[in-house]
């Protein structure tokens, strides 16, 4: 049934798609609720009857993987979640996978939210992804949910210093002090990995730029497509490695599916969403090449 | 209104009691509080099919959504302002009486008489609302403008200017084990693989002329006419690159947020998969 | 422990490999060694991860992963002969394992204590010592804030050379015992003023549940609760005094304690004892003591103390070991000037030069050329455009702050817009996101308008704020493009996600539109859906260039010529590293 589903929204797709190349090449107008609605289609059906493809991780995916790999277990790792509602279809399966790895890896989480909504969405995914999967980890002992603080940048600039003077307890009202996971650390830079989720601003840059380069701390970031190209050029002298988008979280799902075979059947967001990705680039690109092929047939129209 | 919009504003409110209603009752097995998580389904599901309704057309619905966006989302940010800012931060350095009146933990070791400073100029922006005390308002400004721009400066100029700068510095004859042997070392060993000299080489070559065209495409001084026009010609081709690269970047990003959408239509809502 | 693992002598954790390295992981006390016994002959990766557990003070100046690879290296050789001595060991255990088994009870215990024994047996080094450490210095560590003292020292001829048996250094600082009872302090301190806290927090919430109980309002099942926040309220209100004055008291005492921290150290070497600081794997000769400037905290470090440290180069047996010399008195302090970032302040200095040089210079009247820019010739026709149609001219700043030198620029056009409105008498529409843009867009607006002579037809309506909600002043905007349907889009400023859905929109709309962002990211949309485009610091040239302002005009210069040293310094670079000149790529190098 699936795989008809699939065949049956393909050849509605396909049919579409020559009906719109013949009207562009008649040079007739197409209304642009044809496009939304042929994008609608594109993305819903593999969601409907599900398509998954295989992903690999590229170098700078795996780079991040094979850091967070390396840590010894115990290492104390900071994740901040630096991201709202909107944008959490595209980098919340980064959040759920890194978390995964590293709590398979023993390491410590400290987790943190520049960003309000973060400290909500963070109280879910612990919740409802984190703590089912590791029913045995210990909040203060394995992870602890420092929460949010206003203030931006302000915020980074203190805490690269003196994390607990911005930090005094967690979200709980416990004191940083008493939980074991915080004994050694006084400043950021005294973690082993920063992780920023995100992709607006505060986000990764800001991470860089003031707690990164100042302190010398490997970051490795996860970042909303919009976002990804920006961090490029930071890589790999001050980031460890980019997620970037829906892409490299299906890489990155992909890869710990692979090396910790107990996560192949937990719920892979990631790769999930590349077949509705997959088929809504096909189609977006045939818009691309039928939308050409109009636009130079009709400079051809009026030049004879 | 017309009498149509009574009957669309009709057929939606049914509707949305109707999805409510099964919502709920297909839930009730599920948990004890269904017919209010149905609720909830049932609105967000409503909101975002009135936000998509723009794609059709501007209407009574979208715009509901929108004010209603506008209208939660600037009272929910005045809240978190007061609530994270200044009670979250600054009572609890300021005043134990306060702080435990806002039931925050009092930090007395924190207290530094500096701490007044945000809020006299805190005050000095309201001021803003007298005509005749308005001019205060300029100095929380100056304030603002000045220590962001002095802050961001220094970051700006290590992360973004001089370890970039270094980041340029590539050898445009490899390094080991890519060291260049020669032409004919080169053609013997070709490998188009991305970690082959070749690729490695190429890559080098594109950070030196992309930065150094780029550079030039953004030099005002001078009219871009010559040799100096070519390169910035280049560079103009190497930044449209750039967008392009990150044009698709964007349109993965945009559809992974509608298969979010779409994902919690059909399975939170629906629940026509799992 | 778990009977198969083996007990790890200092540790007490089951770590098998404690023989060999329990002495380097000792100090990290929260650092788990769970390997088993059965897994040791393979494990050298693993033992990476366990050895990679150095001080974090170790950690900080260079990355872990080439750290952890020469270590793994240095371990690895040191595994083969430790491997070597165990498959000895394994055959012994397996004859031993089989008669226990047959006596039947507790047989993997026996087995384990056994290859306990056995291994510290066959792994005994020999008795010598090996070689102490030389030349050991201690120094106030550099470029920093103080409360840090810096040890390098000659390795042992022992380690990695000689007999080769050095597993690690031990640092150890002296300590008078007078820090003992300050560190009591602190922590009576500490608990006292948490129990404050608690009982401050509890305190009101208490209250109003007893006040609506009296006022017969009590919540489903709260009388059973009356009594324990009566009693707990009471208890609060007796103990609230009391805890208070001993934390006044403590407070006192502590701070007492903290000022006589230098002249309790002056007493070396009575009244005190050596206290390990760090440890340091063989093949390090640098340790760095770094404390921390907060004098409440545990990990204070008081500047112009007099410190004492040794290095104690230990084996795989912790007795076995040999002291170095002792090394002080050493002060920490700070310092004002930190030379590790002298190419941030030449950058600067460079960069400041340039602009008052070039501010100047406009200043006196000499023109500076600037190239005319496509997109601002666009502004003026636009305006016109949307005097003749009748229609409103809809200027965006974007999501940036007040600060972001991309709003600056775009006040500046704004400026030069609001000027033409006012003499064209078109509508000006300015949805704001922040309101500190909001504050100084209005007097943006206000001052173009008395330019132009009409301050009159300035009206407060013209510039408001929406909010800050990202989508939110999107979808408000875009009511705005749709109902008013402005002749004119003009989007300049920092934009984000938003760029393409406010330029679509505008499209659609049928409006003309100008864009112009120092966004990268957000370049694309707006040249796709926008007829003008102002690609990231022709924003900042356009402001310039309408403005004429000479600091605008002298920056835009100042960043020119950074530009045309950049590119200079680039080519440098290149040659330089295909020279293999590192000389010239250090000089870029900024320490934290």
């Amino acid at each position: 049934m699936p795989d008809l589903g699939i065949v049956l929204s393909l050849l509605v797709i396909g049919v579409g798609l020559l009906w719109l190349l013949i009207r562009s090449l008649r040079g007739q107008e197409v209304e642009r609720r044809v496009i939304f609605v042929f994008i609608l289609v594109a993305v819903a059906a593999p969601i409907l009857f599900p398509v998954t493809f295989q992903e690999h991780a590229t170098p700078v995916v795996k780079r991040l993987f094979d850091f967070i790999d390396s840590l010894p277990a115990g290492s104390v790792v900071l994740v901040s979640l630096d991201y709202d509602p909107a944008m959490a279809p595209e980098v919340q399966p980064m959040t759920n996978a890194m978390s995964r790895h590293c709590l398979t890896k023993g390491h410590k989480i400290v987790f943190m939210g520049l960003w309000a909504t973060g400290q909500s969405i963070l109280m879910s995914t612990l919740q409802d992804i984190i703590l089912p999967d590791f029913p045995n980890i210990v909040e203060g002992k394995d992870f602890v949910n420092v929460g949010y603080k206003a203030g931006n940048e302000g915020v980074l600039n203190v805490i690269v210093t003196d994390f607990k003077k911005m930090f005094p307890t967690d979200v709980n009202g416990t004191p940083l002090d008493s939980t074991p996971i915080m004994a050694d650390i006084r400043s950021c830079r005294d973690f082993d990995l920063i992780l920023s989720i995100g992709g607006g601003r505060p986000g990764a840059k800001e991470w860089v730029l003031f707690v990164g380069d100042p302190g010398n701390v490997p970051i490795g970031v996860g970042v909303a497509a919009v976002t990804a190209p920006q961090m490029y050029p930071y890589y790999p002298q001050q980031l460890v490695g980019i997620l970037g988008g829906v892409k490299g979280a299906a890489e990155y799902e992909s890869e710990l599916a692979h090396r910790y075979p107990r996560f192949a059947h937990t719920d892979q967001p990631g790769l999930r969403m590349m077949g509705p990705q997959t088929l809504a680039h096909v189609v977006i690109m045939a818009f691309i090449v039928i939308g050409n092929l109009a636009f130079f047939r009709g400079k051809k129209v009026r030049r004879t | 209104m017309r009498r149509s919009t009574y009957y669309a504003v009709g057929i939606v409110t049914a509707l949305f009691l109707l999805s409510w209603l099964l919502r709920g009752w297909s839930l009730a097995d599920e948990r004890p509080d269904s017919y209010l998580r149905a609720f909830l389904v049932t609105v967000s599901a409503f909101l975002t099919l009135a936000i998509f309704s723009f794609l059709y057309k501007d209407n009574p619905f979208y715009k509901f959504a929108e004010h209603l966006f506008v209208g939660v989302s600037a009272a929910y940010w005045m809240c978190l302002g007061f609530w994270s800012t200044i009670v979250g931060n600054l009572f609890p350095r300021l005043s134990e009486e306060v702080s435990v009146f806002f039931k925050q933990p009092y930090q007395p070791g924190a207290y530094n008489i500096f701490y007044w400073t945000p809020v006299i100029l805190g005050l000095f922006l309201l001021m803003r609302l007298s005509p005749k005390a308005g001019w205060l308002s300029r100095w929380p400004l100056a304030f603002i403008v000045g220590t962001t721009a002095g802050l961001n400066f220094i970051r700006y100029l290590r992360s973004d200017f001089i370890v970039q700068v270094s980041s340029t510095f590539v050898p445009l004859l490899g390094r080991e084990p890519f060291q260049w042997q020669g032409i004919g070392d080169f053609l013997a060993n070709f490998d188009l693989s991305a970690t082959g000299q070749f690729a490695v080489l190429l890559t080098n070559w594109i950070i030196f002329v992309g930065v150094l065209c780029g550079l030039i495409y953004f030099f005002f001084s001078r009219e871009h006419t010559g040799a100096f026009g070519a390169a910035s010609r280049i560079g103009i081709w190497v930044l449209m690159i750039t967008f392009g690269a990150s044009f698709g970047y964007t349109v993965m990003g945009r559809i992974s947020l509608l298969v979010g959408r779409l994902t919690f239509l059909f399975r939170d809502w629906l629940g026509w998969i799992t | 422990m778990s009977s198969s693992r083996l007990s790890c002598k200092r540790t007490k954790r089951g770590c098998p490999t404690s023989p060999l390295f329990g002495q380097v992981l000792a100090p990290a006390s929260s650092r788990r060694c769970d390997l088993t016994a059965r897994e040791l002959p393979r494990n050298a990766k693993t033992c990476r991860t366990i050895v990679g557990r150095v001080p974090r003070e170790a950690q900080r100046n260079k990355k872990p992963d080439i750290r952890l690879d020469i270590r793994l290296q240095d371990f690895q050789a040191r595994l083969k002969t430790y491997t070597r001595h165990r498959i000895t060991i394994r055959s012994l255990t397996a004859l031993l394992l089989l008669l226990t088994a047959l006596s039947g009870s507790q047989a993997q215990d026996n087995a384990d204590s056994v290859l306990t024994s056995d291994l510290e047996t066959s792994l005994a080094p020999a008795a010598l010592p090996p070689a102490p450490v030389t030349e050991l210095k201690a120094f106030d560590s550099k470029n920093d804030h103080g409360h840090s003292v810096t040890l390098n020292w000659r390795l042992s001829p022992d380690d990695g050379a000689g007999k080769n048996i050095v597993f690690a250094y031990e640092v150890y600082r002296w300590v008078p015992f007078f820090m003992d009872s300050l560190k009591s302090v602190r922590e009576k301190l500490s608990q006292t003023e948490s129990a404050i806290a608690e009982l401050e927090v509890f305190e009101p919430p208490a209250k109003h549940l007893l006040n609506m109980h009296r006022e017969g309002k009590p919540g489903k099942g709260f009388a059973d609760s009356v009594k324990f926040y009566e009693d707990t309220l009471a208890a609060s209100k007796r103990l609230l005094p009391e805890y208070r004055q001993q934390v006044d008291r403590l407070r006192d005492e502590r701070d007492e304690g903290i000022d006589r921290i230098p002249s309790a150290h002056t007493s070396y070497p009575s009244e005190g004892e050596w206290r390990k600081v760090g440890t340091v794997v063989a093949g390090e000769s640098r340790f760095e003591n770094v404390g921390v400037k907060d004098k409440e905290s545990a990990d204070y470090l008081a500047d112009n103390t007099p410190y004492y440290y040794r290095v104690d180069a230990v084996t795989v047996n912790p007795a076995v070991r040999s002291q170095s010399d002792v090394v002080g008195p050493v002060r920490s302090s700070g310092q004002w000037f930190n030379t590790g970032r002298v190419p941030v302040f030449v950058a600067v200095m460079v960069f400041g030069f340039l602009t008052v040089y070039f501010i100047t210079r406009a200043k006196r009247g000499i023109d500076l050329y600037v190239r005319p820019l496509a997109g601002i010739d666009a502004v003026d026709d636009a305006i016109g455009r949307a005097t003749e149609m009748g229609k409103p001219i809809l200027y965006v700043l974007g999501l940036g702050t007040a600060a972001d030198i991309a709003t600056i620029a775009s006040f500046t056009i704004l400026g030069r817009v609001a000027r033409r409105v006012a003499e064209y008498q078109t509508q000006l529409i300015v949805p704001c996101y922040d309101p500190i843009v909001m504050t100084v867009a209005q007097e943006t607006v206000k001052a173009g308008f008395s330019d132009a002579g009409r301050p009159e037809a300035y009206n407060e309506d013209i510039v408001y704020f929406v909010t800050q909600s990202q989508f939110a002043y999107v979808a408000a905007v875009n009511g705005v493009m749709l109902r008013q349907l402005p002749a004119t889009n003009v989007y300049m400023g920092r934009f984000y996600a938003e760029s393409l859905i406010l330029a679509e929109t505008g499209a659609l709309a049928g409006s003309i539109q100008i864009a112009g962002t120092d966004e990268i990211a957000q370049i694309p949309f707006f040249i796709v859906a926008c007829d003008f485009t102002l690609i990231g610091e022709e924003l900042y040239a356009a402001s310039a260039y309408l403005g004429r302002e000479p600091l605008l005009l002298g920056s835009l210069k100042a960043q020119d010529y950074a530009k045309a040293a950049v590119i200079a310094l680039a080519t440098a670079g290149i040659v330089a590293a295909n020279l293999d000149w590192t000389w010239f790529t250090t000089l870029f190098r900024v320490s934290r």
